[in-house]
């Protein structure tokens, strides 16, 4: 009750305000989020949030021509100067922002379209990978699951293509063509990426999985994380750290990147965590993820992978 | 899940109702990538799964009336482990992959192993022909031939073909598994 009071009273008072800033400090509401607001996540949030509550037309048109971009992944390097350069002309002409007089303001608006429409479109991009099934006739998804193989374990080559050896690097028979299931090919990515990008800390981890008491199947509980990250990524929770990280446009990489953190972190968590056996897995995944929920809830989050490993 | 099949669950649930605060222990097994997991999510109206590292739980409660599934992971690494979820089940459901012959003998061992178990005694089986939308899936009554069903002499047991990634099938099972539990 008290919300939806709250939600009425903003509803009526927040253009009030808007005028009442807009005339004491003569500058626009998105002007005084790019200036005030820390760069990175604390400024894409604010200036997100702007533009959803936006009612004036033309800047609804802008953000739904945006998400309509987004959503068809048109968003490239060859197209996002043109798109960047549209919003911002937009915005500049709707609330009558003189570009001379305010030089930074094109510049860093533009970062934050770049970091908001970049994580939507990522989000579609993840989407399409676990989407699209693993398939033993697809020359390209056999390949790169040889190169995992490859990559993890560099002296012992594979007898077959259907062998028992597989279970040592932790799927669960002797074909992991079905154990990538609902994450589909993004599983596979990730775990090529991770092996290839951080070639110790993968052997690392897998020698960890291979523990005596404390062991885990390394690739299941790899395509468990990619599902956690694909979670954290969909409900918006990524986006904190997605926005501090990112330089430029956030692709697929930042995926990859924010994967490894992932996999690295909780291989620690685990062994610290002391189980039992690998029947714990599903509770000490959940105190994990609560973990890295409570994390990106502070708006200054970075996930930054401790290179030091990779490095010994 | 269908809206229609979420109310054919309910229903069975509320034809339970005789039974008020009665919690039942279903138990999911099978060998990995037979479809527990999507079974017990079927239950919940979700879709996507990944291979099951340890064990998932859920609970469909209505009324007073809980039915608690568990669905424990098929690897043969994990298939020790069965043994510490036995106790005080009141219906064994065991998956089959009908579409992967090569390992229907695998499946059968594991099978008559569980129903050799002291706590698993008189437990009614529940089989599930899952995945039948496969091409080259095999009926209910094969599986059922090649897993000795009729040799069970012990115990109620039945076989239920279904889709579990369409929800088709799930309900029928259950629905024989309630009526069980309630003439006992």
């Amino acid at each position: 009750m008290f919300r939806y009071f709250w939600a009425l009273v903003c509803w009526y008072f927040r253009p009030l305000i808007k005028w009442f800033l807009h005339h004491t400090t003569q500058m626009c509401e998105l002007q005084r989020i790019c200036y005030g607001q820390p760069s990175g996540a604390p400024r894409a949030f604010a200036v997100e949030e702007t533009l959803e509550q936006s009612r004036n037309a033309n800047i609804r048109t802008l953000v739904a021509y945006l998400n309509d971009i987004a959503d068809h992944r048109g968003i490239t390097t060859k197209t996002e100067r043109k798109i960047l350069e549209d919003a911002i002309r937009t915005v500049l002409v709707t609330k009558k922002i003189n570009p001379t007089a305010h030089p930074d303001f094109a510049k860093t608006f533009g970062k934050c379209v770049e970091l908001i429409w970049g994580y939507r479109q990522l989000c579609v991009e993840c989407e399409e990978l676990r989407k699209m099934p693993y398939s033993v006739d697809n020359p390209e998804h056999e390949q790169k699951l040889l190169k995992l193989w490859n990559l993890l374990m560099p002296y012992e080559p594979l007898d077959a293509r259907v062998t028992k050896q597989w279970q040592e690097i932790g799927f669960q028979g002797d074909d992991p063509k079905t154990d990538f299931r609902g994450m589909g090919i993004l599983g596979l990515e990730n775990l090529v990426y991770f092996a290839q990008e951080y070639p110790s800390m993968a052997t690392h981890v897998l020698s960890h999985s291979n523990h005596p008491r404390y062991g885990y199947a390394f690739a299941i509980v790899g395509i468990n994380l990619t599902s956690m990250a694909l979670k954290l990524l969909r409900d918006g929770s990524a986006k904190t750290h997605i926005y501090n990280s990112s330089k430029t446009l956030p692709t697929i990489r930042a995926f990859h990147q924010f994967y490894c953190y992932l996999f690295y972190e909780f291989d620690g968590f685990w062994i610290d965590s002391k189980p039992s056996n690998m029947m714990e897995f599903s509770s000490i995944q959940e105190k994990f993820e609560n973990s890295i929920r409570i994390a990106l809830a502070n708006p200054s989050t970075v996930f930054r992978i401790n290179v030091a490993v990779d490095n010994i | 899940m269908t809206p229609c099949s979420t109310w054919g669950l309910l229903a069975i649930l509320r034809k339970l109702r005789s039974n008020p605060d009665k919690e039942l222990r279903l138990l999911l097994l099978g060998l990995d990538n037979a479809g527990k997991t999507t079974i017990l999510k079927s239950l919940a109206s979700e879709d996507i799964t990944t291979p099951t590292q340890g064990f998932n739980i859920k609970s469909v409660q209505s009324e007073g009336f809980k039915l608690n599934v568990w669905d424990i992971g098929g690897a043969r690494k994990i298939r020790p482990y069965w043994r510490n979820y036995f106790e005080n089940t009141d219906v064994l459901i065991y998956v089959v992959d009908s579409a992967d012959i090569k390992r229907l003998e695998e499946t059968g061992q594991e099978l008559s192993e569980l129903l050799l178990e002291e706590k698993l005694r008189g437990v009614p089986l529940l089989v599930y022909a899952n995945k039948q939308d496969l091409g080259h899936a095999v009926t209910a009554a094969e599986i059922a031939e090649g897993l000795g069903l009729h040799n069970i002499k012990d115990r109620d047991w039945q076989i239920q073909s279904c889709i579990a990634i369409e929800g088709k099938g799930v309900k029928e099972g259950l629905e024989w598994a309630c009526k069980n539990i309630k003439r006992k």
